[in-house]
């Protein structure tokens, strides 16, 4: 079962995502965890979170990109290109950062340049950076006109009913992805980061029901499991998205193993539930822009440190590795607000910089990885 | 960061520096420039400021009483704000608060000093900033942050939603000096009724806070008198703009630069309406002698910046410009509009702003209005084609302006306009005017010498035939 979902989070498209076109149904791409997929699933749709794995070069994405930007765009946008992306139908864009957000115009101009390769939906979805009553009321105007472009595009109305039907189904993933948590924070770990990585990335390309199904099996023979690991120092990955599990895998080969994270692709995707009462578009909304735990929500650090030290509490974590993908200033300027203050408690932090894409600093990493492994245990 | 950099005032000795150039001209001009000899660290800037007489010299007395005024604000009773450029100081008049302006402070150091800013944007690095991030902030900030300037009391920031690098560092800043933040967000969209309503209810959540943190009262009086002062300064500004549209542009290019500093620094004060009316005298006795605004008089081509100006290396940039006889013709940070702009053409007045001094509502919702307009925060909050933004803004420039040719600049912290800007260049290079984006940083000589780039801008004039 873990190599069905590894099988999914290695690859672009998917043995799922094949069921789903062949039964004529249509898939919507992302690229943040501010986009409600709720929504998406409510309209019929495939929520479908975009990855740039695979991408062996930026070519492409260089055309309408300038440098100094995020390569996770980049690699997104070149897959496009390539052609690998066909299986999409739309795409919603938002001002996640701003090298998510340029991705917006890089895209239309790159689709309008490469016919037939570019899903013929696209929306820019505002997303503010602040919760207030105004910045909610805002958002939630925001997310009644993705539904209506939805609607309008795919010609499928949504109810309240599709939405509320939806809410429940990404809750239960997401309380299935807290038990996951749960046993990877035990004594004995059942599963590694790698293999515990494919499983949570598998949450946004899969049709969230048939992976609650496959989870819930998961979850139960690992519940059983009496070979778990132990004696490894345990870890918590933080930081820019890591949607690549043999980063994690390379992580692990130095000897630890990584039993939390406070990653967009891993616990921050899943950490609070969407309430299952009142409207439940407001609902979904308030959920979004109630979600401070990535750093583009300013002004948010102590809850987001609280959040980390919660974490590495409730997994009884030895060491963090905080990261961030080559101009994320984001991220990479935080964690060294992290660094400060979990090293004041006692908690060794590695701060590294990387780039997002196949593992060309596959040695440096590794050897700043194996010398901190080191120094926790001297 | 090295010792003996920690052993000076950073505020104090932008601020001497600053004031004894203002005071040069206080004699006759024969004793300015013979005094030059004596200061060659800082000549070249203040030479290319102090020529353009009576503007440069009253531009450098309101930068010299401003750094006063931050330099004794604690002892003056008086709150002291982290903000960033683009934030209208005249709020904060009202509020009897005292802004540094991060961007503006950052800009002195690297114009004025040979050695630019270097280590105080390293030291931010030293501390937790990436590399990468931007170095608008980083200059000024990495001396705060070392405890070499004033200390703020609290932080303000205008570029949340527009600038994710810039509202890294006023964040970073308030988590690691432990001080209260506030930042104001822009949505995507600028007119409509809902973003609208956003920008005011987020302004007003600004006031309160700084009303909280300083114990006093929004005074009304005074944000009426920040209001007029403003509509007045906004009409001085439209007509210089109106007066660069002249072939050749009577308007000298660096009067740019003091336009938005004086805007940035002293808006909706006396002390900006001064030197605005002095320019705005040099600008129409130009044009009324056919003269262009450059040294010599004539103008061989036409230069607009469609982002930032490129501050560091003494302000060689328009001096260089000025001696090739181009006339620049500003860049994205001219870009206020208010609405009598020249640029502001009838279907991109709804992008404008205007100053209502009715009441108190009114007044508070025209400073919001103004603070959402603000250079960067109206362009580059949304996608580039999106109504009113840097698409549409730079064109409505072009057609106003008329220029030769394009050039791009920014910091290799700027996500958000190097993300766009290849694709900007196609729009503009198909509107027929020639577009060269450089590689560099307009705050870190390090990144790319001027030199390097001048040769650039150079061959590119050639290359494509805007001077021969």
């Amino acid at each position: 079962m873990l190599n069905e979902f590894s099988e999914v989070a290695k690859t672009l498209s998917n043995r799922f995502i094949q069921q789903w076109k062949d039964d004529g149904k249509q898939v919507v791409g992302f690229m943040c965890s501010y986009v409600p997929e709720e929504i998406i699933c409510a309209a019929g749709l495939l929520p479908f979170r975009m990855r740039g794995i695979g991408a062996s070069s930026t070519s492409i994405a260089d055309t309408y990109f300038g440098p100094v930007i995020c390569s996770f765009p980049k690699c997104i946008l070149q897959l496009a290109g390539e052609g690998k992306y066909d299986f999409l139908d739309g795409i919603i864009l938002i001002p996640g950062c701003d090298s998510i957000r340029r991705i917006d115009e890089c895209w239309r101009k790159a689709a309008e340049e490469s016919h037939g390769k570019f899903p013929p939906f696209h929306l820019y979805y505002g997303v503010p950076h602040k919760l207030t009553d105004y910045s909610l009321e805002w958002f939630v105007a925001e997310t009644r006109k993705l539904v209506e472009s939805l609607e309008r595009h795919f010609g499928r109305k949504i109810t309240p009913e599709d939405l509320t039907h939806a809410i429940k189904i990404y809750n239960q993933g997401r309380i299935l992805l807290t038990r996951l948590d749960e046993l990877r924070a035990g004594e004995n770990v059942p599963i590694s980061g790698a293999d515990a990585t494919a499983v949570i990335i598998s949450a946004g390309v899969m049709p969230r029901d048939a992976y609650n199904r496959l989870l819930e099996e998961l979850l139960q023979k690992l519940s059983r499991s009496t070979n778990g690991m132990t004696g490894k120092k345990r870890l918590l990955l933080a930081g820019s998205i890591i949607d690549d599990i043999d980063l994690v895998r390379l992580i692990e080969a130095s000897g630890g193993i990584v039993v939390a994270d406070t990653l967009c692709f891993g616990s921050r995707s899943y950490v609070d539930l969407v309430e299952e009462d009142g409207d439940p578009l407001v609902a979904i909304a308030r959920r979004y822009l109630s979600h401070k735990l990535c750093p583009r929500m300013f002004g948010s650090y102590k809850e987001r440190l609280e959040f980390m030290k919660q974490r590495v509490r409730q997994a009884r974590v030895d060491a963090v590795i905080l990261q961030n993908i080559r101009f994320c200033d984001m991220h990479g300027s935080e964690n060294s607000l992290y660094e400060r203050d979990l090293e004041a408690m006692g908690i060794p932090c590695l701060k590294i910089e990387r780039e997002y894409g196949p593992l060309v600093e596959e040695g440096r990493i590794k050897m700043r990885v194996d010398a901190f492994m080191e120094s926790l245990n001297t | 960061m090295r010792k003996e950099y920690r052993e000076y005032h950073f505020d104090r000795m932008v601020q001497s520096i600053i004031h004894f150039a203002s005071l040069a001209y206080d004699g006759t001009p024969k004793e300015a420039f013979g005094m030059f000899r004596y200061a060659p660290r800082f000549r070249e800037a203040i030479e290319t400021i102090l020529k353009t007489g009576e503007p440069g010299v009253l531009l450098l007395k309101m930068i010299d009483k401003y750094l006063i005024e931050v330099l004794t604000a604690h002892e003056r009773g008086k709150k002291i704000a982290l903000c960033t450029f683009n934030f209208s100081p005249g709020v904060l008049k009202p509020l009897d608060v005292v802004p540094i302006c991060l961007e503006p402070v950052t800009t002195l150091g690297v114009m004025m000093w040979l050695r630019g800013l270097g280590e105080y944007l390293n030291y931010c690095c030293e501390i937790g900033f990436t590399e990468t991030s931007c170095s608008a902030q980083r200059g000024a900030l990495g001396a705060y942050l070392a405890g070499l300037g004033v200390k703020p009391d609290f932080v303000l920031c205008n570029s949340i939603g527009v600038c994710d690098t810039n509202a890294t560092a006023f964040n970073f800043a308030a988590e690691y000096l432990d001080l209260p933040f506030y930042q104001l967000n822009a949505p995507p969209l600028l007119t409509d009724e809902r973003s609208q309503k956003y920008h005011r209810q987020d302004f007003r959540g600004l006031i309160s806070f700084a009303e909280e943190q300083t114990g006093k009262k929004l005074d009304v009086d005074l944000l009426r008198e920040v209001i007029i002062e403003t509509d007045k300064q906004d009409m001085i500004m439209c007509e210089i703009e109106d007066l660069m549209r002249l072939v050749p542009s009577p308007v000298p290019g660096i009067f740019n630069v003091f336009m938005y500093s004086a805007k940035y620094i002293y808006g909706g004060s006396k002390e900006a309406t001064d030197v605005m009316a002095s320019m705005l005298e040099v600008a129409k006795r130009n044009a009324s002698e056919g003269r262009a605004g450059t040294t010599s008089g004539k103008e061989d081509a036409r230069a607009f910046a469609v982002y930032v100006d490129h501050y560091s290396a003494q302000l060689r940039p328009w001096s260089w410009l000025d001696s090739k006889n181009i006339s620049h013709l500003g860049c994205m940070m001219n870009g206020f509009w208010p609405v009598h702009a020249p640029y502001a053409e009838e279907n991109l007045k709804e992008g404008t702003y205007i100053m209502d001094s009715t009441n108190e509502d009114t007044m508070i919702d025209s400073l919001a209005d103004q603070m959402s307009r603000m250079p960067m925060v109206k362009q580059i909050r949304g996608p580039y084609d999106d109504p009113h933004q840097w698409l549409s803004d730079t064109m409505a420039s072009i057609r106003t302006y008329k220029p030769d040719f394009c050039m791009y600049t920014g910091t290799i912290g700027c996500r958000n306009t190097w993300g766009a800007i290849k694709i900007l260049a196609r729009d503009t290079e198909k509107m027929g005017i020639p577009t060269l984006i450089i590689f560099g940083d307009a705050f870190d000589h390090r990144i790319t010498s001027w030199e390097s780039m001048r040769d650039k801008i150079d061959e590119f004039l050639t290359v494509r035939g805007i001077l021969k």
